[in-house]
């Protein structure tokens, strides 16, 4: 009784079947890598507010309408910044490419978050 | 029901819960994740004693094991019910299809496979109810549970052979 003998015993069946499952497995492994990149997002808030949620991998630009004026904001190579700001001090541009964290102007009321942190809403904690 | 089956039914089911008790005890690299040994019973039980005993012992293995566990009517151990009557079936209907089509490895490849996909399906309604993430972790799933579910076959035709020599040994001594 080895172990050679007990792999020999098994039918044609079971290997089509292991063989198949393995592949199709590491196939879509890969297969939903793809097609559903986790990517993340970023979400743009004005006044507070989620105006836009925007997948990070696909590059483009947008202006978004603040109270103070258009706020330009640029997606590229899973980066972004703010190419343009009515704003005074034009912090938000000074600030350039950001991969992580978040792009705040304040005059503009704008806010340019990587990630869906957006979403939480509400009070942090309530005690008592 | 004859005495003999219920003895039966009782001590595989004793091993399986011990078996599942030990495996529990076994660190492992990720908290849900685990070797499913205990279905190297059910594969025994169904290919030795059939299709019956082996959903006994897998009902009396998951009803005992959750009240020992203490995870008796939540999510655990529907989930755990779930995947173990859905195994217990597929690999009952793959043995009922033909005798020789697959051998213990491939039944318990089969189980593996279905109990995973109960246990997602269970899980998505139940706890994560996000369809993306079910998609995602699924090809990952199968591809550990196709290998776990080979190397628990590989036992259970190990432990299969060795009763039947047992036996024959016996018969011819007689």
């Amino acid at each position: 009784m080895s172990f050679k003998s007990l792999l020999r015993d098994t039918s044609w069946a079971d290997r089509v079947l292991f063989s198949a499952l393995v592949a199709v497995s590491v196939a879509g492994i890969f297969f939903i890598r793809d097609v559903m990149p986790q990517g993340q997002s970023i979400t743009i808030e004005v006044d507070g507010k989620p105006a836009y949620i925007l997948p990070l991998d696909e590059d483009r630009m947008l202006s978004v309408e603040g109270p103070v004026g258009l706020t330009t904001v640029e997606i590229k190579d899973r980066k972004v910044r703010v190419t343009d700001s009515p704003c005074r001090n034009k912090l938000c541009v000074k600030q350039g490419w950001v991969g992580s964290g978040s792009i705040i102007c304040l005059p503009n009321r704008i806010v340019v978050i990587i990630g869906n942190k957006a979403k939480k809403k509400g009070p942090d904690a309530i005690t008592g | 029901m004859q005495l003999q089956d219920k003895y039966r039914i009782a001590l595989l089911s004793a091993y399986a819960i011990g078996i599942h008790a030990l495996e529990s005890l076994l660190p492992s690299p990720i908290p849900w994740m685990r070797f499913g040994l205990a279905n190297v019973i059910t594969v025994i039980a169904l290919m030795l004693y059939g299709f019956r005993t082996a959903m006994l012992v897998t009902l009396v293995r998951v009803l005992l094991s959750s009240l020992l566990t203490g995870t008796f009517p939540g999510p655990a151990f529907i989930l755990s019910l779930g995947g173990g009557v859905s195994s217990t079936l597929a690999m009952g209907l793959a043995a009922a299809v033909s005798q020789r089509l697959f051998s213990a490895i491939g039944l318990s490849i089969i189980g593996a496979f279905f109990h995973n996909m109960a246990q997602l399906v269970l899980a998505y309604f139940l706890v994560i109810q996000r369809i993306e993430a079910v998609l995602f972790i699924m090809p990952v799933i199968t591809l550990i549970g196709t290998l776990t579910g080979a190397l628990n076959g590989l036992v259970a035709a190990m432990v299969i052979r060795n009763l039947k020599k047992d036996i024959i040994e016996k018969m011819t001594v007689d």
